[in-house]
């Protein structure tokens, strides 16, 4: 039974009660005791009272009428995108749909809300929580311990130990099979494939692996301006949209050429005024090409990490560790033409640092 | 050989000569006048016809040029020497503190000008960097100084100086075909520094990479060519003159494109977005609460 | 008791249509009773407790307006030449993923409305926990028997804020697709099994072809799966234990007050959705969010300036903006300096967080049930804590977002990184002593206004010539004036309006007073005499002090 007391009403009792006495009686019997119930308007006919109604009525129109209106706008008002040469009315579109739909929901809910608050009799209650151990419940507790102990006797597990341990065997087997078939399928060996990019050396491209803009054009000498920046990729099947193989290729402006301090043999990679590094920031893979090119320095915008161009890339702020590594830069000459080839990958992993790096 | 082409008599002496120097001392001028008449009558007839073919002829030349001449608004950089000797007039009253008389630039003033070309003038002084109040990590924009005529005229003078990059004549737009190619190139090139919502960022120590809202097209493609302060240099082989079209036909169409879902927030992102959701979101959840809980 | 009706209704046999649909039900089902003990239970009705609605209301509406965008989106890698509606993209090659968000916002009748209703729910979804998770924090709600709730509550808002990631990731655009790229970075710095685990994720190199498909799947029916079973829980169990509450009169360990579920309950409740719902519509149309046509697609050549995740995220961005660059490189092996800022402080704090009930259960030696609540002011070493956490928090949100800021004020990005560096060490001890000493202040002055009264205002000239100020005493005083009432663990109050009795007859209107006709004055004054001589006498006494 879940009332306190035990003096519940009988049918009969309730039925003679009015509404009001039997909802009391129903509370009393789940433990929620009525400190304070007063309408809110005990005596009919104030002019407050049919105020509130009519602030409530109100509210609930408006609610329909920003529903009618959302319909009507939702097929009329014009929403397609146009360039800004045309009429930029199509920015009203969203505003009024969100704007007509915001207003009849809060409209309705503000309504509900005064509905409860002055319309709805104010109540006061009180309900035990029970939350102590209750009367029956130790007993409760020894009947249920004692199902589950005579239960688990009934198994017979506590003698047998050998079905014990290979139920564990057995189970740990089902938990473990379906986590090797999904972790299993879906592993694949990293292998050396974060070692290389696609200015790998291949045959094909004997003088190295030719590098172009991202339309696929071949990068000139003459094509980039002193104190100039441009993003090329290896030319080779899928080198432009390749996520490791974004490569930066500098004009240092003049004189900045003798201020180069390179890393320890690799002095001889840039050519001429030319320096190329990998795009892809070395903390957390974002591309640094925020490049300022009169201080030389190279911003990566994601942590802030800064690199030194004239010290090969070498981070001199931010959480960047490494530097940018350098690709080795030689040009060929085609039909006249000087441009630019890479003769070897990177010789170290572009990009953030992992385990095996090294 | 004969008297009646006599260059003096028919005055075709130069107006003025190239060193600017008068070429004919000022009294064989006045003459000019007189010598026909003391000459015998017999040629002046025919000399005042073929003065007056030639006037015809020349006002005719002249009237089919000014015709057939672009009168679009642009300046003809290829200006005349009033131009420049006007703007060698601006550049000694404004600019030859930092840069020097000959362009050469002033040690931790001011950089050399040679060749830095008409566009790169126009960018720096139509956006009001220059004249620089001081020094400063980068120069920020201000109200320009200079009006555009004048700032050709700067322009002029430098060119004639050092020749160097110039922005090309007429429209700078491309139309709506090529606007996703201009929006790829921007993406690649100028996003990093300037945002893909054309907001500019700050840069290392204290510089920034400006936003793109007051920029007019002339002053982008000027940019992009000239390669301002700690801007990389975009040459005409690197972006051709049609791709920097596209860029900043691109650039122009994102800030007049009104935004579709509401108000843009500044178009700043995820930042604007969570202090819009806090202050006004969680801000006004919050009031509605303290309504709903207080007790009548 | 105002109302009395006429017993005919408690007929035999129902004859409305809702007593026989009542009795229908009844005779299948047998809930009369359980329905019953469920509408008459009480809740309370602090202000403070609704915040953990908000989030459950931002739930449903991601629930429906997600249902919505997924009849519309397509979570394919593959490539696709887009030729919608947005004139600066036509023509350019693109993800399909990214295409049909861009149909969603530009093709589709009120698609974007829709699209963005979704991403503000997300933002306030997330909000509205941690605001709540504040609140049970530091009122103490998750004290025992309440811990596992509490960490059902935590689990909720790592999820909540995985789920927002991966969300907002989806459409594969520049921005969200820079921070997958950091996503992998960081799942790479990972010792040991990180580079087994980024291939797994991403089913090999970055980015791969199959990882917004994955991802889709995880959005929209794992996360949300189990976050709806783990918020049914968290609910039921609070329905079990009951709902906690501040003392105050009539509230002790063993009762609740409040008002019933229904009906007044349920409406404020489901007046509360629809005002949520009002809000996250109102926004939805009037303020753009994501604007993923401006950032392009996904490139992992390009990148902007000005990059940040959704506002959730900014703890970690923030965190690694300001780590300095150390890295160990031991034995052919590199831990790479992404590691300890992404991944090993995010684990201290979710596991701090987790730890705390068992923590302070232990340290403060706590081991009773708890129903009712603390107030901040009273448990000041845990504020202070919390206040201490806070402004950790808060100092690293910030910093995430240093680009901007620097840019909007002027300052130079590298102090911005070195401010915020110190800012971590040094402003989190400041909040704590700062905390500590305001709780101490706060208590002393509740026990000071129960001892003297509240201040009045009132200033009287004694006959003796000298000034008073008039003081309201709280409750009965002994010889001496002080009040006797011993601080309770409630709100005191401290000025003379929260002293007051609602009256019958207050005024009401907006613009004027609402005047009433004679006869009706005259019953509501009445009515309100009789309540008025039920009063205790002596409650409003006023006693002067020479203070």
């Amino acid at each position: 039974m879940s009332g306190g007391q035990s003096n519940t009403p009988t049918e009969e009792e309730l039925r003679a009660m009015s509404t009001e006495q039997a909802m009391i009686a129903g509370a009393d019997a789940d433990d929620v005791h009525v400190v304070h119930r007063r309408a809110r308007f005990p005596v009919p006919g104030t002019k407050a009272e049919k105020r509130a109604e009519r602030t409530v009525a109100g509210l609930f129109v408006l609610a329909a009428l920003a529903g009618v209106a959302f319909i009507v706008a939702f097929i009329v008002v014009p929403y397609k995108y146009k360039t800004p040469s045309h009429s930029q009315n199509f920015r009203f579109y969203t505003p009024i749909l969100g704007g007509l739909l915001g207003i009849m929901l809060a409209a309705l809910g503000i309504g509900a809300i005064l509905w409860a608050k002055w319309l709805m009799p104010e109540e006061e209650l009180v309900q035990e929580r029970h939350d102590e151990v209750q009367p029956g419940e130790p007993e409760e507790q020894i009947m249920t311990g004692a199902t589950l102990l005579s239960g688990v006797n009934d198994t017979g597990l506590p003698r047998r130990s050998l079905l014990v341990r290979t139920l564990g065997l057995a189970g740990g087997a089902v938990a473990t099979v379906p986590l090797v078939a999904l972790v299993g399928a879906l592993l694949k060996k990293p292998g050396k494939i974060l070692f290389h990019t696609l200015y790998r050396p291949d045959s094909k491209y004997p003088n190295g692996i030719p590098i172009v803009y991202s339309d696929g054009r071949r990068v000139s000498p003459n094509d980039i301006e002193a104190g100039g920046l441009a993003t090329v990729f290896p030319g080779v099947p899928g080198g432009v949209k390749d996520a490791s193989s974004p490569t930066l290729l500098i004009r240092l402006r003049p004189g900045q050429g003798t201020l180069v301090k390179a890393r320890k043999g690799q002095s001889s990679w840039g050519w001429e005024d030319y320096l190329a590094f990998s795009k892809i920031c070395t903390h957390a893979g974002c591309p640094a090409s925020l490049y300022e090119q009169q201080t030389t320095r190279l911003l990566c915008p994601c942590h802030q990490s800064q690199f030194e161009v004239l010290k090969d890339a070498k981070p001199v702020f931010g959480p960047a560790t490494r530097s940018l590594p350098k690709l080795k830069l030689a040009v060929e000459v085609v039909d006249g033409v000087q441009y630019f080839v890479a003769p070897q990958d990177f010789q170290e992993p572009i990009g953030p640092g992992f385990w095996e790096r090294g | 050989m004969s008297d009646e082409f006599d260059d003096d008599e028919l005055g075709f002496g130069p107006a003025v000569s190239a060193t600017g120097v008068d070429p004919e001392p000022t009294p064989r001028k006045a003459p000019k006048k007189k010598r026909p008449a003391a000459r015998a009558p017999r040629g002046w007839r025919r000399r005042l016809a073929s003065g007056l073919m030639l006037v015809t002829v020349l006002a005719g030349v002249a009237g089919t040029y000014t015709l057939f001449a672009s009168s679009s608004g642009a300046n003809d950089t290829r200006t005349s020497k009033e131009d420049v000797e006007a703007g060698r007039q601006l550049f000694n009253t404004s600019c030859i503190t930092c840069h020097g008389a000959n362009l050469q630039g002033v040690k931790d003033r001011g950089p050399s000008l040679i060749g830095v070309g008409s566009a790169s003038v126009y960018f720096q002084v139509s956006t009001g960097r220059m004249p620089a109040a001081g020094q400063s990590a980068n120069e920020p924009r201000k109200s320009a100084k200079f009006d555009e005529q004048q700032i050709d005229q700067l322009g002029a003078y430098i060119e004639s100086l050092g020749n160097g990059p110039q922005i090309p004549q007429g429209d700078l737009r491309v139309d709506d075909s090529q606007l996703a190619e201009g929006g790829e190139l921007f993406r690649l090139n100028c996003a990093s520094c300037h945002g893909t919502t054309g907001k500019g960022a700050p840069l290392s120590a204290g510089k920034t990479a400006p936003g793109l809202r007051s920029a007019t097209d002339k002053q982008i493609y000027a940019a992009m060519l000239s390669g301002p302060e700690n801007m990389p240099v975009f040459g005409d082989n690197q972006l051709t003159p049609e791709q920097k079209k596209s860029i900043l036909t691109y650039v122009q169409t994102l800030e007049a494109s009104k935004d579709p879902g509401g108000n843009g927030l500044d178009r700043i992102g995820p930042v604007s977005e969570g202090i819009v959701i806090w202050v006004l979101g969680i801000g006004v959840l919050m009031i509605v609460i303290l309504w709903i809980g207080a007790k009548t | 008791m105002t109302t009395t009706e006429a017993p005919s209704r408690r007929a035999a046999k129902p004859r409305t249509i809702a007593g026989k649909s009542a009795l229908w039900v009844d005779e299948r089902f047998r809930v009369a009773g359980p329905l019953r003990k469920q509408l008459n239970k009480v809740f309370p009705d602090h202000w403070s407790f609704m915040m953990g609605e908000i989030a459950l209301y931002s739930f449903i509406i991601l629930i429906l307006t997600g249902t919505y965008l997924s009849f519309f989106f397509d979570a394919s890698m593959g490539d696709v030449i887009y030729n919608g509606s947005y004139t600066p993209l036509k023509g350019v090659e693109m993800s399909r993923a990214y295409a049909s968000t861009l149909n969603i916002s530009f093709d589709v009748r009120g698609g974007l409305v829709i699209r963005q209703i979704h991403h503000w729910a997300a933002l306030m979804f997330v909000a509205a926990m941690l605001v709540h998770m504040l609140r049970i924090f530091f009122t103490g709600a998750f004290r025992k028997p309440r811990e596992v709730n509490w960490l059902i509550g935590l689990t909720l808002l790592v999820l909540g804020v995985i789920e927002g990631f991966v969300g907002y990731s989806l459409p594969d655009d520049l921005l969200s697709g820079t921070g997958f790229r950091i996503a992998d970075s960081i799942i790479l710095s990972i010792p040991v099994i990180g580079t087994w685990t980024a291939f797994l994720v991403f089913g090999g190199p970055f980015p791969g072809s199959l990882i917004i498909g994955r991802l889709y799947i995880v959005h929209v029916l794992l996360i949300p799966g189990i976050l709806a079973a783990l918020i049914g829980a968290h609910l039921a169990i609070m329905v079990r234990q009951k709902h906690t509450d501040f003392p105050g009169p009539g509230k002790t360990e063993h009762t609740v007050v409040g008002h019933r579920l229904f009906p007044k309950f349920a409406a404020q409740a489901t007046g509360f959705f629809f005002i949520v719902f009002g809000m996250l519509a109102a926004l939805g149309g009037l303020a753009q969010i994501n604007p993923v046509w401006l950032f392009g697609p996904y490139n992992p050549a390009q990148v902007s300036s000005g990059s940040q995740p959704d506002w959730y995220m900014g703890l970690l961005d923030g965190s690694t903006r300001l780590f300095p660059s150390w890295e160990i490189r031991l034995w052919g092996h590199t831990v790479p300096p992404l590691f300890w800022p992404t991944v090993v402080l995010p684990g201290i704090l979710i596991g701090l967080a987790a730890a705390y009930p068992f923590l302070e259960a232990r340290l403060t030696k706590d081991r009773a049930r708890h129903n009712l609540l603390q107030r901040p002011r009273d448990v000041p070493v845990r504020t202070s804590l919390g206040a201490m956490a806070c402004t950790f928090c808060a100092v690293l949100f910030l910093s995430g977002g240093n680009d901007l800021i620097a840019k909007a004020f002027d300052i130079s990005l590298n102090a911005m990184t070195w401010g915020g560096r110190i800012a971590t060490l040094v402003l989190p001890p400041l909040a704590y002593v700062i905390t500590y000493r305001l709780c101490l202040g706060l208590q002393r002055h509740d026990r000071e206004v129960l001892e003297h009264g509240v201040e009045t205002g009132i200033i009287k000239r004694l006959p003796t010539g000298e000034f008073i100020e008039v003081h309201q005493p709280l409750g009965p005083v002994d010889d001496h004036g002080h009040g006797v009432l011993s601080y309770a663990g409630a709100a005191v109050p401290k000025r003379m309006n929260r002293l007051g009795k609602g009256r019958l007859a207050h005024l009401r209107g907006f613009f004027y007073p609402v005047k009433e006709k004679p006869e009706i004055a005259e019953k509501l004054a009445a009515l309100e005499e009789a309540e008025h001589a039920d009063a205790e006498p002596g409650t409003e006494r006023q006693v002067e002090l020479s203070d």
